[in-house]
């Protein structure tokens, strides 16, 4: 290769990453966007011309969110609601991966193929079922209500599953030898070994639940016992048609999740790529 | 290895019960409910009379349910293809970069992912608001109309594909990265000591050795556009529901608006056969893949 | 420390048997070895008596106790595993209270226990640490001190040794031997290396296709090997083969040399003689030796000399010569049997012994 066209190629390359960089900017713009005009006061929100930053930086709009609406009371539902199915979902996945993986017993065959059955099926054709059901255990607007039908999450049983396979028999062997029984096993040896997977999945979990949106709003028709991401988009008497305040509301609803994603990064990523290596 | 056969019977019954209760309640009864529920003329809650295949004949000359099909058809065409394309060229150039200038761009393409559908309801429709949107500003500059574009028929599915492509779109370029990455140097090493040019190396090795990735990536869109309801439903407000109607919105629309449970179980269950059959093709053809390999 | 009894132990995994009908004493305080070729069944009867695999017929007794039963835990007997199975979210010391705290051992005497299990394998310093922060022979003895605080009636090792680097083997060798020395129990040492068998073991088990093929000592399994497959497996350079007949107190081999025999075999026509390297002598001189042919391939390991010789019927055979060996490939060169070294083989493989 001659000096001149591995110059060309390097610059070639060049343009390429900076449209990358000028792409990842534009891609994540509306995002900035809506943080910096909730950001402005009303008047300024509204001005005929493109400002990249606020003139007058006011967090008014904040202040009146979570002093004036019901922002505080659906944050607490969100997380309730949130941190219960993830709870629920992590622990109940966690039992049946170990059993489906370790143990062997009867029936053990359908009940992965009733696992993987629910793969395919789409929870949004259920919602009527499902609202009948809630509404006949008389769980409609209640948290309970909201978690029920978003336990159905055959990913993380998958995942949990493979991810027993994986760990050489040595250590069941090892830990039956040291005369540990069944749960100990589960519990003392296989656990803790996985808390890097568990804590992965968790957090998935969590913002997947945070985000649920049909669900949601249909087991719910009180504005208290709405979560955050519905209350901003059904209540909208309380914001007017003032954009400054249902925006500063948005980046309210985002915060936790965006929060969690940039702390956990690596295991978001990682939880991400388990969850789909099976999906398809 | 030995085993106490009953002894592990009674654990791994233990141990499943919790789930057994919850996915007999949550999916199989209600999964049996909704069949069930399709062949009867019941409202939402209460009961009804058995009455055949009716509520199905009845869908096959309904308006609203045409638009609610072909809707999600063209939904599903506007998103999940060029979703993939774009997912896949932003992939690309993402793993050219490296160490915290690629953790940092990826997370710019990642984030919005993460937000809830009404975050990024929220964005948009602030973004490209008719009087004071941002984008019409661009359009202003650029001599383009400005048109109020979740209200016109023409352009609410596009422009709701798009909003959905960059949503969605991290998610996807997740999985791209994991597959360019999965690609061994030295192919690229052997090959670029044969002289390959950057586009037949693309073409002769990155692109061949994507393609499972890029056919998980395509499938597991097409699953999750079909079920699109959240941004029609959200972006449509003050607009013309009738018009964008989509399949799970239509399910929505009878049960919960006009309360006729069992003709709306009949479209749920459409769906459902519908989403089923490509989820058992994919699967099959996903075998068909492997086992030629 | 306790006598282990296999009485007529069989097992099968599906339709496939892989233990028939073994039967085994193994004193106390004896060190066994377990040798033979993969897959000739040595882990499954290891696991067997550890209770890993079940027994499907015969009786097991552990200190005169019935065992074939018992649930691992029970039997009192340790395992090292081959790659050692530390459970790696625990320290050290985690590692070995482990399986007393299982069984609600009290925190004193745990602790006891595992600063004495420290202090003979000398690892004190590593209590705290974590599997991933010890090197491989670090977690060798980690995992030999995870059996040591069990003070269990006997050890039982598979393979333990097969992860370590050549270097590290041989000391970890000699440190097992005097482990055995020092503690005095009873050891089961499954390997297919032929080098820690001889090197450690107060008797080696040689198994083969479901069966023991002989149990002696070292040395008895080398000189005195019970068939052709363990005279076959048993040294390095392998044992010569050579084809012949019987009679009169001599082989005739098929190049029609007549070597003479003092064994007490019946007269037949199909025998195989046996002879190791080391019993058969390069001559200076021509028509000295008792067969002679050519010489194919010198090795010069140092101290001695392989040389690799075709006789006229076109057997192959390998002598040994001295560490200056003036032998060049393509050399003519008479040969010698040391005859009171000679094995005789039937064609059923049943061996007998030069007097
Ligand atoms: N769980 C099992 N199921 C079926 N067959 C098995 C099982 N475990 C072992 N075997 C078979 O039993 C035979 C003996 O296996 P074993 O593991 O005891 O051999 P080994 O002597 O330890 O060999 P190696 O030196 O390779 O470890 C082999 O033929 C093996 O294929
Ligand atoms: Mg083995």
């Amino acid at each position: 290769m001659t000096a001149s066209s591995a110059r060309q190629i390097n610059l070639v390359g060049g343009i390429i990453t900076l449209l990358t960089l000028i792409i990842a900017i534009l891609w994540a713009f509306p995002i900035y966007w809506g943080i910096v005009s909730s950001l402005k006061p009303e008047n300024e929100v509204v001005r005929p011309y493109i400002e990249l930053w606020p003139e007058t930086l006011t967090f008014e709009h904040y202040i009146f969110a979570l002093t004036e609406t019901q922002i505080g009371r659906w944050y607490i539902n969100s997380i309730a609601t949130a941190v219960g199915a993830t709870i629920l979902t992590i622990s109940t996945s966690m039992l049946v991966g170990y059993a489906l993986s370790q143990l062997r017993f009867p029936l053990r065959r359908p009940l992965y193929w009733l696992i993987l059955a629910s793969f395919m099926v789409p929870t949004q054709t259920l919602i009527i079922n499902h609202f009948v059901l809630v509404a006949n255990m008389g769980l409609l607007n209640t948290w309970a209500g909201i978690i029920l039908p978003q336990l159905i999450n055959p990913v993380v049983i998958i995942v949990y599953k493979q991810f027993f396979d994986q760990v050489p028999r040595d250590f069941r062997e090892a830990a039956v030898m040291d005369n540990a029984g069944e749960f100990r096993i589960l519990f003392k040896v296989y656990m803790p070994m996985n808390w890097g997977v568990t804590t992965a999945l968790a957090i998935v979990t969590f913002i997947w639940s945070w985000n649920s949106f049909l669900w949601p709003f249909l087991a719910v028709t009180k504005t208290e016992m709405m979560t955050i991401t519905v209350g901003i988009t059904q209540v909208s008497d309380a914001f007017g048609v003032y954009y400054a305040s249902q925006l500063a509301a948005a980046v309210l609803a985002g915060l936790p999740v965006a929060l969690a994603y940039l702390l956990f990064q690596r295991r978001v990523t990682q939880a991400i790529t388990l969850s789909a290596g099976i999906k398809g | 290895m030995l085993r106490n056969t009953r002894r592990e019977t009674l654990v791994a019954l233990v141990l499943i019960s919790p789930f057994l209760a919850i996915y007999g309640l949550t999916f199989v009864y209600p999964t049996v409910a909704m069949v069930n529920l399709s062949f009867t003329d019941a409202p939402l809650i209460g009961p009804g009379q058995w009455v055949g295949l009716d509520n199905y004949t009845r869908l096959a000359g309904e308006r609203r349910f045409d638009t609610a099909f072909w809707n999600t058809a063209y939904f599903v065409a506007l998103s999940v293809i060029p979703g993939t394309f774009v997912a896949m060229v932003i992939a690309l150039g993402v793993s050219r970069l490296t160490g915290r200038m690629q953790a940092l761009v990826l997370a710019l393409f990642f984030l919005p992912y993460i937000l809830p559908v009404s975050v990024v309801y929220r964005l948009w429709d602030w973004t490209l608001n008719f009087q004071f949107g941002i984008a019409m500003y661009v359009f202003d500059i650029w001599g383009i109309e400005r048109v109020p574009i979740f209200k016109t028929t023409t352009w609410f599915m596009p422009a709701v594909a798009f909003v959905t492509i960059w949503w969605t779109c991290g998610f996807s370029i997740l999985l791209f990265l994991a597959g360019l990455r999965a690609i061994p140097a030295e192919i690229y090493e052997a090959a670029s000591l044969d002289n390959t040019g950057r586009w037949t190396m693309f073409r002769r090795i990155t692109w061949p050795l994507l393609w499972p990735v890029t056919a998980l990536v395509t499938t597991i869109q097409l699953i999750l556009q079909l079920k699109i309801f959240d941004q029609v439903y959200l972006f449509s407000t003050g607009g013309r529901p009738n018009d964008n109607l989509v399949l799970v919105y239509y399910i929505f629309q009878r049960a919960f608006v006009n309360n006729q449970g069992g003709r709306a179980a009949a479209i749920a269950v459409v769906l459902f056969l519908i989403v089923v059959i490509v989820s058992v093709l994919n699967f099959q053809l996903m075998r068909l893949a492997e086992r030629r390999k | 420390m306790a006598e282990i009894i296999l009485d007529k132990v069989s097992k099968s995994f599906g339709s496939v048997r892989v233990i028939n009908e073994v039967s085994l004493t193994i004193q106390s305080g004896e060190f066994v070895v377990f040798l033979g070729p993969s897959g000739s069944g040595k882990s499954t009867l290891l696991r067997m008596i550890a209770g890993l695999e079940t027994i499907d017929d015969g009786r097991l007794l552990i200190g005169g106790k019935e065992s074939q039963t018992l649930p691992p835990g029970q039997r009192n007997v340790a395992m090292v595993f081959q790659n050692y199975a530390l459970y790696p979210h625990m320290t050290v010391r985690d590692n070995m209270a482990f399986g007393l705290r299982n069984i609600k051992m009290a925190a004193p005497e745990v602790e006891r226990r595992v600063q004495d299990a420290a202090r003979m394998l000398e690892m004190d310093a590593l209590l705290d640490r974590r599997p991933s922060e010890l090197s491989g022979g670090q977690r060798q003895r980690v995992a030999i001190g995870r059996a040591i605080v069990k003070e269990p009636a006997a050890f039982l090792f598979d393979e333990p040794l097969s992860n370590l680097d050549a270097a590290l083997r041989v000391r970890t060798r000699v440190e097992l031997a005097e482990l055995h020395q020092r503690m005095n129990s009873t050891m089961i040492y499954v390997t297919h290396d032929q080098t820690e068998a001889m090197t450690m073991s107060d008797r080696i088990v040689i198994l083969n296709d479901c069966r023991i093929e002989q149990i002696g000592t070292p040395m008895e399994v080398y000189t005195r090997p019970a068939s052709r497959f363990v005279a076959g497996f048993i040294g390095s350079p392998s044992m010569n083969f050579l084809k012949g007949s019987y009679k009169d107190g001599a082989m005739t081999l098929l190049d029609g040399s007549r070597i003479a025999a003092r064994v007490a075999v019946p007269e037949a026509d199909t025998y195989e003689l046996g002879i190791r390297p080391e019993a058969v002598k390069v001559c200076e001189g021509e028509g000295e030796g008792d067969t002679k042919g050519q010489v194919k391939v010198v090795e010069h390991l140092g101290e001695r000399t392989l040389v690799h010789v075709h006789l006229s019927d076109g057997s192959a055979i390998v002598a040994q010569d001295g560490g200056r060996s003036p032998v060049q490939p393509g050399d003519e060169v008479a040969l010698r049997f040391d005859i009171s070294e000679l094995h005789l083989f039937d064609a059923s493989g049943k061996a007998w012994h030069a007097e």
